[in-house]
């Protein structure tokens, strides 16, 4: 595998308070299961929003994306979203092919989401 | 892995003939579908691509071998990359072919659903990424291909 480990799902981030997933390396058909296993994870406590924390990440095909996507629908199902964070610009760009770059919030770190959600 | 080459050194880039073949042919192990971008973007430097278009083709060739479905252990990928100047062809053929081309015996309905969903959206990266791509049955297996041009696609 191509440099893919990624931390524990955080259930809760102090900072943001919704529950935050950090990952890192090449998101490929090889990491995509345990990228559905650990945002399952997230969702287990009822969380309607999330985050997934995409700045160390270089790499996105459309098997992780599809997970992400599920997650999404999840998220829009309980009246949520799901925020990611993402400077990549392989990332972005298939993010803007897909046609996803409006449908989930980006964020290009956490200060910027910190912000936004302030914002609120 | 095998390649035909004698070299030149061409504005940083070693290029090799004017055509080139390389192949390699990995089991069905999604850990190793990362060999192929290995390769995808080794003959993208060769072809004269630049980081953005080599970026592209190596998720290209990713997206090849997402067009077939869950892999399994009983499956291989063979991939023969063909470079003619400028233009790099990719031919993926999965061994054996599968008769429903849709692989997943053995998978969880959620998995087929997760690999449907994968399956569109790599439709729309490939029409995106690459000049021309497509899929067909030759010699009575399933094959995926794509060509890429320097210059062309959105890069």
């Amino acid at each position: 595998m191509e440099g893919s480990m990624t931390s524990p799902p955080q259930p809760a981030d102090g900072a943001l308070d919704l529950p935050t997933l950090e990952v890192e390396g090449e998101l490929d058909l090889a990491v995509a299961p345990w990228l559905r296993d650990q945002l399952d994870a997230l969702y287990v406590g009822g969380a309607d929003s999330i985050v997934v924390d995409l700045s160390a990440a270089t790499f996105l095909d459309s098997t992780a994306l599809g997970v992400l996507v599920s997650a999404l629908n999840r998220s829009r199902e309980r009246g949520g979203v799901v925020h990611l964070v993402v400077q990549e610009p392989q990332i972005l760009r298939v993010l803007a092919i897909t046609g996803l770059e409006d449908e989930f919030a980006l964020h290009k770190d956490r200060v910027e989401l910190q912000r936004r959600k302030d914002e609120l | 892995m095998s390649a035909m080459a004698h070299g030149d050194l061409i504005e940083g880039v070693v290029r090799t003939s004017e055509r080139e073949v390389i192949e390699i042919s990995i089991p069905g192990s999604v850990d190793l579908v990362v060999l192929a971008r290995f390769t995808a973007a080794t003959i993208g430097a060769r072809a004269g691509f630049d980081l953005d278009e080599i970026d592209d083709l190596r998720l290209a060739v990713d997206e090849l071998s997402v067009s077939f479905g869950p892999l399994d252990a009983e499956t291989r990928l063979r991939y023969t990359f063909l470079r003619e100047g400028d233009t790099v062809d990719v031919r993926c053929t999965r061994e054996p072919s599968d008769q429903e081309g849709d692989g997943g015996a053995g998978h969880s309905e959620r998995d087929l659903i997760d690999w449907q969903q994968a399956r569109e959206l790599s439709a729309q990266l490939l029409d995106e990424l690459v000049t021309t791509h497509g899929r067909e049955i030759a010699n009575g297996r399933s094959v995926a291909w794509l060509t890429k041009e320097r210059g062309t696609g959105a890069g």
